[in-house]
């Protein structure tokens, strides 16, 4: 934790109990790789946050945190990136390929954009919901009319072609 | 006399049939979050359902009477959930267990069904978060008085009926 002070300018967050750096979000990439050289070799996982509306809050709206674990220290420690509305991440599904599914599930739910990521659509609605469910400026009670699920049908081809299976279109 | 007779078998049939059905109910465990934590232990050795005949959990649709729903469901889940309701035979009973299931629960919000009645027909309400073995026990024996009270013979008289004006119209 300390060399990433030192290294990326990392803050550490006054808010949170455990070991929590802010960083900034240019710098996320080269922290991370830093960090997965140096043990931490699981992402756990990715989480958003909606800051609209919270009192003494003088910082962007979103924080996107991300966790991450050492299986051979035993250790925990979460980077935490503050975004504003309009701006973007770059995604880590690079370094860690689980960051795929994790950014997705982010945008799904946050509408904070990964730059960069292969196949940025819905993980957990439906594929015509509109707008971001847990923004705070997403209206609680509303219900929407929805019909269509992800047919995950290019998801399934890249996967079989990965396997060294050909897909033959029809 | 002669005409009496009928009757009398009948009536017999009828309970026999409704005492059958009521202590045979095997249940589709459709658990999707915490209740069916506490359906499990319903299920199993401490509180034992089979002692109301509840023998087997089907996990099949085809071989279930009682659909237990235990758990939240949300707008993705419901067409499932409608499928398995409809690909079981008849006859079918639903039991709606904890809130979730009953009225979506403390979940107001953009992906949970506002109770499962919205989608299927529901025998039983279990309230409760999670409810308690007792509490499914109770559902159950209430749902076994229902069965008891249910005429197959009506049932069948009612379906006749409906196929017979099928013909007919069709004719
Ligand atoms: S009623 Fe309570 S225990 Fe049951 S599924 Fe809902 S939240 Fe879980």
């Amino acid at each position: 934790m300390e060399s990433l002070i030192q290294k990326f300018n990392a803050v550490p967050d006054k808010l949170a109990v455990d070991k929590c750096v802010i960083i900034a979000a240019e710098k996320l990439i080269e922290a991370v790789k830093f960090l997965k050289e140096n043990s931490f070799d699981v992402l756990i996982d990715i989480v958003g946050i909606d800051y609209l509306g919270m009192e003494n809050h003088n910082a962007p709206r979103f924080a996107v945190i991300y966790c991450l674990k050492s299986t051979k220290n035993m250790e925990r420690l979460r980077l935490k990136v503050q975004i504003d509305e309009g701006e973007t991440i770059s995604t880590l599904s690079e370094i860690y390929p689980i960051a795929d599914w994790q950014e997705r599930e982010v945008w799904d739910l946050f509408g904070i954009v990964f730059e960069n990521h292969r196949n940025l659509k819905r993980l957990l609605n439906h594929v015509e919901f509109e707008g971001h469910p847990l923004r705070k400026d997403y209206p609680a009670k509303k219900r929407q009319w929805l019909t269509e699920n992800d047919k995950m049908q290019d998801q399934l081809e890249a996967r079989l072609e990965t396997l060294g299976y050909k897909v033959v279109s029809h | 006399m002669q005409n009496e007779m009928p009757g009398f078998f009948a009536g017999k049939l009828n309970e026999l049939v409704s005492w059958g059905r009521s202590h045979s109910l095997w249940p589709f465990p459709y658990g999707t979050a915490c209740c069916a934590i506490e359906f499990m232990s319903t299920e199993s050795a401490r509180y034992d359902l089979s002692r109301m005949g509840s023998e087997y959990v089907r996990f099949t649709p085809r071989q279930a009477d009682v659909l237990a729903v235990s758990g939240t469901i949300t707008f993705k889940q419901a067409p499932i959930l409608k499928r398995i309701y409809e690909q079981m035979a008849e006859p079918k009973w639903v039991i709606s267990m904890g809130a979730c299931a009953c009225s979506g629960g403390f979940y107001d919000c953009y992906c949970t069904v506002p109770g499962i009645d919205c989608i299927i027909p529901v025998d039983i309400y279990i309230g409760g978060c999670p409810s308690r073995p007792e509490a499914f026990f109770d559902a159950m024996i209430e749902l076994q008085e229902k069965i008891k009270n249910e005429s197959y013979m009506q049932e069948r008289k009612k379906k006749l009926k409906e196929q017979w004006e099928n013909l007919k119209w069709k004719a």
